[in-house]
């Protein structure tokens, strides 16, 4: 039996070795085809090799009307949850109780606030509100619906995906920032990106084939941005293939598309058409694709360990190669060039190619954004929530929260001290704080004498939200008696690197909560043997003057571009439907500098997100992706801002956050700088956010003055985004 | 917790237009290999509309991988169609067979638990070398993988070993569910590869491993709901755990006993 196999596979090689008309797929590896054996493709009844890319097409398909269900089945899940919210959830403005479900508003009677909380929002959630998992552990229904979410709609399973291809796919995150999406598009699928390409050159041919030479540096099938490589041969076989597969449409009346751009494809043969358009951006591509020739000359091995995720997305999957396995770091500018040159000039057919993506995955993103929205609202009412800690930048999501950090230090003059012992419990490789109680401490509210104080602790530099332990609150005392455990798994060694913060605070039910001291305890040189009572007197924030802000959070280098729309010919005249005028503004985040750690092993996963305020929306927000555990990470994103007018230059301000991505989590805010005049103005009214300073405001004039140039900065990072002026 | 048992339902309607082109559940016949004369036939049965409904609880992706000739499409025929096609057909590229099937997970004591309706989309791709760079970009998309070889080819057998490397390399993430398959246990005659060899090599990648036929049926089933078992359990830890609770991190004061839950009752 396997000999027969065998056999066949051996007359499987030898046919395609002698047949030089098997165009089975642009990725094999087979002679370039004569044109009369490209029209032979469409003949679908001829055995063997002609149809073959059909198949693949009819495959693709299948494959998207599946995905189309998916999507549908999706959206009414996620209405679903929206509709539990709804009814549910506590809501951020009207005030309630303490005392009450966050679900359902029942009163909830005198209560154990911990038997009570779920451990998923934090939220006081009464019995009926809650439903228990197999193992007897129990979350609210809002926080179950959400976990069932991510498995139902298998956002388990692409977030992960996420965190893997992240960083390696920039060249792919910039393509989407330039169509005006950011990278949410992580269900995307290679079957998708494939089956979008086949539809999306069919427009695109035939604009070409009506005008051959547009004022693009370029005209190849740009969606296969390797493809309109230098005219040596082997470029051409590929590009040939390339657009050959790229012309297949599986729509019916896919013939003449198909043929159209089968006709588009023989010409590179002779090396012309690709060859014409010299320019920046043809020559910007002759690096990477000589450097993937020279690898791809060892091809022995039985399986290279071929790279594909960058591969996928780019359509590069058409390759002939396999074994590319670097791919030059300038591969990614080049392709950005390219990106950027195609889209200007060929603002007309790029209007036909968005509309020919049948959204797809803009409603994706859509989607994706409600239900970011939706947690992010969710945490809101958290951090309002019974359990508050509103003052702790790291521990919330929300801009909000974190923005009004400042103010809560420095009103108070810190008294007092802090009584507490330490354990370790080897065989669990738990840490056991205990701690007993306060003395004497500052009275929160200075105006009723009164104090309602907690402690709050972590293990530093850890400052995120699964790091945090915290107490009860003990009411109107300032000589509280908590003799409560809080308990960290953390193994020792690790631990020994950590520094124990204990952190006073006033909890305030209707305003904030006030800092009332703080003290570390650096666990290198601690017994815990010893296992003794230690009383250590509380101090104000160390480092930070009263409003915290000149905290050293490391640095962010950008760089800016502002291009005037009379540079910009054909920019805006399509997208979006705006203005119709308006340069562009473009924002290149290239590198953080010394971020703060958020997660254990002292490293973070960070990205920048943007938004051109005063529109502080989805549409001016903007995303890199994450690049993962380096608090130096190198992100190399651009943003881009389209129909902005020189004057508008005077009235905004783009502000750039840092944040420390926690998946299933609130992120953790890392640091951020606001871009802009600096003069707290903005059309004419006064604004706290225009509010730049120093290296902010330079770079921002910088680039106003020469427009359609790069600017660069190294800005430091704020700590807190709270208003800087007085 | 979650012991999961999966049992499975006939496919819907696309599976019998299938079953039109190939050669029946006949009785088997010799196997003999065919060139792909009748490629064309895998791809006549694309009316699926009456599966793309919607009405099931997960998608789950799976992707069969494996040397040329492994059986992986004949493999996949059976799990689905519950048929056998003796002729060797090569796939071109990539190709997919659907699935619904129930997936029971039980109650923490044993107890019938829930039943969710899966819907499996099984990724068949090429074995042979010059699909590579297709097949493998495919990798990222699937959520289990079920890798095969062929009992009666020791070569077949070696390249496994490839095979996860591929895998490691671009699979959503460096740990993926796999099952490792030896393919063609009823052509114990021409048998190369012996059960100890594979289940080494099984255990050295601590992925389970199956002797299957896909001309008998033998173990195809089985095979599939372990890896759909995998990732179902790999579903409830990526959600259930508490948010962001790495090793170091744990779960500390937060985490409720949930013998205390039980105790406290609320008032509402």
């Amino acid at each position: 039996m396997a000999q027969i196999v065998n056999e066949q596979k051996r007359q499987m090689d030898s046919k395609r070795q002698s047949s030089g008309r098997i165009l089975l797929l642009p990725l094999l590896r087979v002679r370039v085809p004569t044109p009369a054996a490209l029209r032979g493709e469409e003949q679908l009844s001829e055995p063997g090799h002609g149809h073959v890319p059909l198949l693949l097409a009819r495959v693709l398909q299948r494959d998207e009307e599946l995905r189309k269900a998916e999507e549908r089945r999706i959206r009414r899940l996620k209405n679903e949850l929206l509709e539990i919210r709804r009814k549910g959830a506590k809501r951020g403005s009207q005030r309630y109780s303490e005392r009450t479900c966050a679900r359902c508003q029942q009163s909830l009677g005198r209560v154990s606030p911990k038997a009570n909380t779920c451990r998923g929002c934090n939220h006081l959630v009464c019995r009926d509100c809650r439903s228990y998992s197999p193992n007897g552990s129990w979350r609210c229904k809002v926080c179950t619906k959400e976990a069932e979410l991510k498995k139902t709609t298998g956002d388990w399973f692409y977030d992960q995906r996420v965190n893997r291809f992240a960083n390696r796919l920039g060249s792919d995150m910039v393509r989407l920032s330039l169509r005006h999406r950011s990278a949410a598009s992580k269900r995307e699928t290679v079957g998708q990106t494939l089956l979008q390409k086949a539809q999306l050159s069919e427009p695109k041919s035939s604009s070409a084939a009506q005008q051959q030479s547009p004022p693009a540096p370029r005209e190849g099938p740009s969606l296969f941005p390797d493809v309109s490589d230098p005219p040596d041969g082997k470029s051409d076989t590929e590009s040939m293939e390339n657009m050959s597969l790229d012309g297949y449409r599986p729509s019916p009346g896919g013939v003449g598309g198909r043929r159209n751009s089968l006709e588009r494809a023989a010409p590179p043969r002779d090396g012309k058409q690709v060859a014409a358009p010299a320019g920046p951006a043809a020559s910007s591509l002759t690096l990477p694709l000589r450097s993937k020739t020279a690898l791809s000359t060892g091809r022995d091995a039985a399986v290279g360990t071929c790279s594909s995720t960058l591969v996928d997305e780019h359509g590069t999957i058409f390759k002939k190669n396999p074994r590319r396995v670097v791919r030059p770091a300038d591969y990614t500018k080049s392709v950005i060039d390219l990106r950027l040159e195609d889209f200007v000039g060929e603002g007309a057919s790029l209007g036909d190619r968005s509309k020919s993506v049948p959204g797809l995955n803009m409603e994706l993103e859509e989607e994706e954004e409600d239900i970011d929205n939706l947690v992010e609202i969710h945490r809101q009412r958290v951090a309002r929530g019974s359990m508050r800690s509103g003052t702790s930048s790291s521990t919330l999501g929300s801009m909000v929260s974190i923005y009004s950090e400042a103010g809560d230090f420095g009103n108070v003059a810190v008294t007092g001290g802090i009584s507490f012992s330490l354990s370790y419990e080897q065989k669990t490789q738990t840490l056991f704080i205990h701690v007993k109680e306060c003395r004497q401490l500052a009275y929160g509210d200075e105006g009723k004498k009164r104090s309602n104080p907690y402690v709050k602790t972590y293990l530093l530099p850890d400052k995120s939200r699964q790091g945090k332990r915290k107490t009860t609150i003990k009411r109107n005392t300032i000589n509280p008696q908590y003799n409560e455990l809080l308990k960290y798994e953390i193994n020792k060694s690790l631990l020994l690197a950590r520094t124990l913060q204990f952190s006073v605070w006033h909890h305030d039910r209707f305003g904030r909560n006030t800092f009332l001291g703080e003290v570390e305890v650096p666990l290198d040189a601690w017994n815990f043997e010893s296992q003794l009572e230690e009383f250590l007197p509380l101090h104000g924030k160390i480092g930070t003057d009263a409003a915290g802000l000149h905290q050293y959070k490391g640095e962010l280098v950008v760089s800016m571009k502002y291009i005037p729309s009379s540079k910009h010919p054909g920019a805006g005249n399509d997208r979006k439907g705006k203005t119709g005028e308006g340069g562009e503004l473009q924002v290149w985040i290239k590198e953080a500098k010394n971020l703060t750690a958020a997660k254990s092993g002292g490293t973070s996963d960070s990205f920048v997100k943007g938004y051109l305020l005063p529109h502080k929306t989805k549409a001016s927000k903007r995303k890199t992706p994450v690049v993962k555990k380096t608090l130096n990470p190198h992100y190399n994103h651009t943003f881009v801002y389209n129909g902005i007018n020189p004057e508008d230059l005077q009235h905004i301000c783009l502000e750039l956050t840092v944040w420390d991505r926690e998946p299933l989590s609130s992120n953790d805010f890392l640091g951020g700088v606001r871009l802009g005049v600096g003069n707290g103005m903005s059309n004419g009214q006064a604004v706290d956010w225009m509010d730049s300073t120093g290296e902010e405001l330079n770079l921002w004039q910088k680039m106003r003055q020469y427009p359609g140039s790069w600017a660069e900065g190294t800005l430091q990072l704020r700590s807190t985004m709270a208003k800087m002026r007085p | 917790m979650t012991n999961g048992g999966c049992a499975t339902r006939d496919g819907h309607k696309e599976v019998s237009e299938a079953a039109g082109n190939l050669q029946g559940a006949a009785p088997r016949p010799a196997r003999t290999a065919s060139t792909g004369q009748d490629r064309g036939s895998q791809n006549r049965f694309l009316k699926i509309s009456t599966m793309t409904d919607g009405d099931y609880d997960y998608l789950i992706k799976l992707l069969a991988l494996g040397d040329s000739g492994v059986g992986k499409t004949t493999f996949l025929y059976r799990y689905t169609d519950n048929k056998f096609n003796p002729k060797f057909i090569t796939t071109v590229g990539i190709d997919f067979r659907e699935k619904r099937v129930v997936y029971n997970r039980q109650g923490p004591n044993g107890s019938p638990g829930k039943a969710f309706k899966v819907h499996l989309q099984l990724w068949d791709t090429a074995g042979q070398e010059r699909f590579r760079s297709l097949t493998t970009a495919f990798f990222r998309d699937a959520m289990g993988f079920l890798l095969m070889f062929d009992l009666t080819s020791q070569q077949s057998f070696l390249n496994v070993r490839n095979w996860m490397s591929q895998l490691q390399a671009n699979a959503y993430c460096e740990n993926p569910d796999i099952v490792l398959i030896g393919n063609k246990a009823d052509l114990s005659d021409q048998r190369e590869v012996n059960e100890r060899q594979a289940k080494d090599l099984a255990d050295k990648y601590g992925i389970p491993y199956f002797e299957t036929s896909a001309a008998t049926g033998q173990h195809v089933e089985k095979a599939v709901a372990t890896l759909l078992d995998l990732i179902m359990k790999r579903m409830e830890q990526c959600v259930d755990k508490p948010p962001g609770a790495d090793a170091a991190n744990g779960a500390g004061s937060a985490k409720l006993d949930p013998a205390k839950a039980e105790e406290k009752r609320c008032a509402c």
